[in-house]
């Protein structure tokens, strides 16, 4: 076991923070870069506030995977498969959608509950260049994990549509992916999108 | 989970840094630089402190033999002839499921007419869990030991010179691959859909450790023959062993058991004329209590205790064994 110091692998300079996280933000020369290996930079996006939202600020990571689809066959009893027949282009069944998945460390309903929201109702914003000062919630998730979750995501799309899902044959693919941080605010109810 | 850290040094300012297991990220209390564990193929590899003696590991061991089925008189005429530590290397993994499985129950319910009516319940469940999955990383040989049950402790590899250390024998991907499995069937059996018409699970690796962990073997005698127990060099519990069953106990098992037996039977036989079905209800009772006295007393001349490869089966295990058959043949005769 052997530990390093990270370092920004733009311009080399070392990376502090006062929380661990998978990402880590050069806030010199502005880029996020991830450690799998070796240092692999991201492309990422910061979306801006709306100008009411009021409270603790804060940027919650997700990973937005730009994915295509194929239903080769479908079964449910007492309902039909909905959501994914909205982003369905062809009547061969294929289509196109972005799936968001919290990158943060949320419990199992919180993560489900935003992974649902922001896909099936995809976030629209201005971007920012920088956090402006503004805390980001640590990513706990890598790329790889948030793969392996898009399809369960399109899964509970589904499953918790009315009728009990019984059989869904489809192919999912990520063909692209990146990193975007939503502004939330913190409240005594818990996390509120502020976009 | 965060029970478990190894202390190292900042590599920026020097100062001691502690590293929660399994992770590799983590900030210097300093000088808030970020650092990142470099592992073996993001292996951590941590020891347990010892924190048992000589006397502590016989202590237990004695104290193991006065419990249970074992010889009346081992405590009295067992003698220790040899206790010493070792290290054993085990793999520990966290996995996370994540997906759903979708299918259908049949429920039975009879009506007043007697006439017995299927109903098909379809299911969709959801499963998004961790597990923790262990087991041993070399040849345990006849030691009883395949897996840690004791997951917090101090960590040190201080005794690391002192105590032999069996070496780590088994890949890094193969226990990966077990852990999945592990999760993956503990995943099926939680979502508890009996006939499954669409699976998607996904299974995500979270963090692997090599865990080196103290075990005292404790070798003794009993009337000329050796048995063995092994201390937990943590916790100081007696995590298995064999040791010599009791005749007595034996004798009572196989009197009393075939008395009931037959007795079951003979009550089911004499109540036939009562009802058909009463004589199998009895026969059957009959037979499987014999089948359990016969299971105690062929194994009872030795107590074993651990996760030995051919231990034999206990009067439990035999009962659940027994209760899976008639599960079977209810399937099967359905």
């Amino acid at each position: 076991m052997r530990i390093v110091q990270v370092k920004c692998p733009s311009c080399n300079s070392p990376i502090y923070s006062k929380q661990r996280d998978q990402l880590f933000y050069c806030d010199k020369c502005n880029v996020l870069h991830t450690r799998n290996g070796g240092a692999e930079k991201l492309d990422f996006e910061i979306a801006e506030f709306s100008g009411s939202s009021s409270g603790e600020r804060v940027f919650v990571p997700f990973w937005r995977l730009y994915c295509s689809f194929i239903i080769r066959s479908k079964s449910v009893e007492g309902g039909h498969v909905f959501r994914l027949m909205s982003w369905m282009k062809d009547e061969d069944g294929s289509g196109t959608l972005f799936i968001h998945i919290p990158a943060a460390d949320f419990d199992p309903s919180t993560f489900k509950r935003l992974a649902i929201d922001y896909t099936v109702s995809s976030p629209k914003y201005r971007s920012r260049l920088d956090f402006g000062g503004v805390r980001r919630m640590p990513a706990m998730m890598s790329r790889e994990e948030a793969v392996e979750l898009a399809d369960f995501v399109v899964v509970t799309m589904e499953a918790e549509k009315p009728g009990v899902l019984q059989r869904l044959d489809y192919s999912l693919t990520v063909n692209g992916s990146k990193v975007v941080y939503l502004p939330f605010v913190m409240g005594q109810s818990g996390l509120t999108p502020a976009l | 989970m965060a029970d478990i850290s190894v202390g190292l040094n900042c590599p920026a300012c020097g100062g001691a840094v502690s590293v929660v297991e399994g992770e590799s990220t983590l900030l210097c209390p300093y000088c808030d630089s970020t650092l990142f564990i470099e592992g073996d193929q993001g292996v951590t590899t941590i020891a347990f402190r010892n924190k048992v003696n000589r006397e502590g590991a016989m202590k237990a061991s004695r104290l193991w033999w006065s419990r249970g089925w074992k010889a009346r008189d081992l405590k009295r005429v067992g003698r220790t002839i040899e206790v010493y530590p070792i290290y054993l290397p085990f793999w520990r993994a966290m996995t996370r499921v994540a997906g759903w499985i979708c299918g259908y129950e049949i429920r039975r319910h009879t009506d007043s007419k007697g006439r017995v009516h299927e109903q098909k319940v379809p299911k969709e469940v959801m499963v998004l869990n961790d597990y923790r999955f262990s087991e041993i990383a070399t040849d345990p040989g006849d030691l009883g030991i395949r897996s840690l049950r004791n997951f917090s402790g101090e960590t040190s590899f201080a005794d690391f010179d002192m105590i032999p250390t069996f070496e780590a024998t088994t890949s890094r991907d193969d226990a990966v691959a077990r852990a999945k499995s592990d999760a993956q069937s503990r995943a099926r059996s939680s979502a508890k859909v009996s006939r499954v018409t669409m699976e998607r699970l996904h299974v995500l690796p979270r963090r692997l450790s090599m865990v080196y962990y103290p075990v005292w073997v404790v070798r003794y005698t009993y009337r000329d023959r050796m048995y063995m127990t092994t201390v937990d060099g943590v916790t100081g519990q007696v995590l298995s062993g064999r040791a010599p069953g009791d005749p007595l106990f034996q004798s009572l098992a196989i009197t009393a058991g075939t008395s009931v037996g037959g007795l079951a039977a003979a009550v089911g036989i004499i109540m036939s004329s009562v009802a058909a079905e009463l004589m199998i209800v009895g026969l059957l009772a009959g037979g499987i209590i014999l089948y359990i006295t016969y299971r105690f007393f062929r194994h009872g001349s030795e107590i074993v205790e651990g996760e030995f490869k051919n231990k034999p089966a206990s009067v439990s295990q035999t009962i659940k064994e027994l209760q899976s058959a008639a599960r079977t043949l209810q399937e099967a005769y359905r």
